[in-house]
């Protein structure tokens, strides 16, 4: 897992990729027309053990620092896909720039499912 | 398909005809089995022959390997239809459109069950095949054309995609009022008795 790193003068932040997944996880699930993110294996394994669940959102950074967001989705049903990961898109990319500062270059929206609001 | 992949290809085929000849050639007895033995023998005791056989090995697994993810790279591809957004991309789970046209068997009250299978192809053509179990009372004619046009536009407004969808319709049952009637009676013959369900205490 790799870090997000600023510094100023009173030391260094780093903010962990996990936090960044968090933030996007709470972002996406804001919106009307998204059931759940979904969880990945590991994760349901933690729930399992009623520890800290994360969702399965994949945080890449490339040569130039810049992050790509891959986002698992289950949607509701009566919901138009397109409009739904648009604003999915948005809200994540504004929720991040506010919280974290980072500029992200890509966030992919993966639809998986749909269900039954 | 790149000329890469391609080569990898042939080569993979190139190595089990060859694999293929040489059963032949061991079943047919065609080879002394001492000369087989001479050979093996040769390759154990030459440093450089035994060289060249383990890269050749090597080079085959990772030939192997390539062409294993190249295979399952493009399944993969293949399972979900993907459109680019200003802000990066969105891919859906072939799957995620079976489930949406599943649910449109509450909608047509003639079906009595809904299979489908969804295939995406490289010209932007999403290609359905509906597996149905109909009811009797159902005008097969008259609910298939409104179960395509139904489906069709389901997937274009919860999709929102502008490319060719071609919906194939397979009638796999008829389920007549006697039938439902006798596995009704079926299922409720099944049900276990309660012992002395009949009595009531004074």
């Amino acid at each position: 897992m790799h870090k997000e790193e600023s510094r100023n003068d009173l030391g260094t932040i780093r903010i962990h990729d996990n936090v960044i997944a968090s933030i996007a996880s709470i972002a996406a699930s804001e919106i009307e027309g998204v059931k759940k993110v979904e969880k990945s294996f590991k994760s349901g394994l933690l729930e399992l053990l009623d520890k800290k669940s994360l969702a399965a959102i994949k945080v890449e950074k490339d040569k130039n620092q810049e992050i790509t967001i891959s986002i698992p989705l289950i949607i509701k049903y009566g919901f138009g896909i397109p409009e739904t990961a648009n604003k999915v898109q948005e809200n994540v990319r504004q929720a991040l720039e506010k919280m974290t500062n980072i500029t992200i270059k890509d966030i992919n929206v993966n639809v998986q499912a749909i269900e039954r609001g | 398909m790149s000329f890469f992949r391609s080569l990898v290809i042939r080569f993979y085929a190139a190595v089990l005809i060859l694999i293929g000849l040489a059963i032949i050639v061991f079943a047919l007895n065609l080879l002394p089995l001492k000369n087989i033995n001479e050979a093996l023998l040769y390759i154990q005791s030459n440093p450089h022959a035994r060289i060249i056989t383990g890269l050749s090995g090597l080079l085959l697994i990772v030939i192997s390997s390539f062409l294993a993810q190249l295979i399952l790279g493009t399944f993969q591809r293949e399972k979900t239809i993907a459109f680019a957004t200003s802000s990066g991309e969105v891919t859906i789970a072939l799957s995620a459109v079976e489930d949406l046209i599943r649910r449109l068997t509450g909608i047509i009250p003639e079906i009595k069950e809904l299979r489908p299978d969804v295939r995406a192809t490289r010209k932007d053509t999403i290609l359905v095949d509906l597996r149905v179990v109909l009811k009797s009372e159902a005008n097969i004619p008259d609910l298939t054309a409104r179960l395509q046009e139904i489906t069709r536009a389901k997937i274009q407004e919860v999709l929102g995609l502008e490319g060719q969808i071609i919906i194939k319709i397979h009638v796999a049952k008829i389920i007549t009022t006697e039938e439902k009637e006798r596995k009704r009676r079926d299922s409720e013959k099944d049900e276990p008795t309660i012992p002395y369900g009949g009595y009531i205490r004074t």
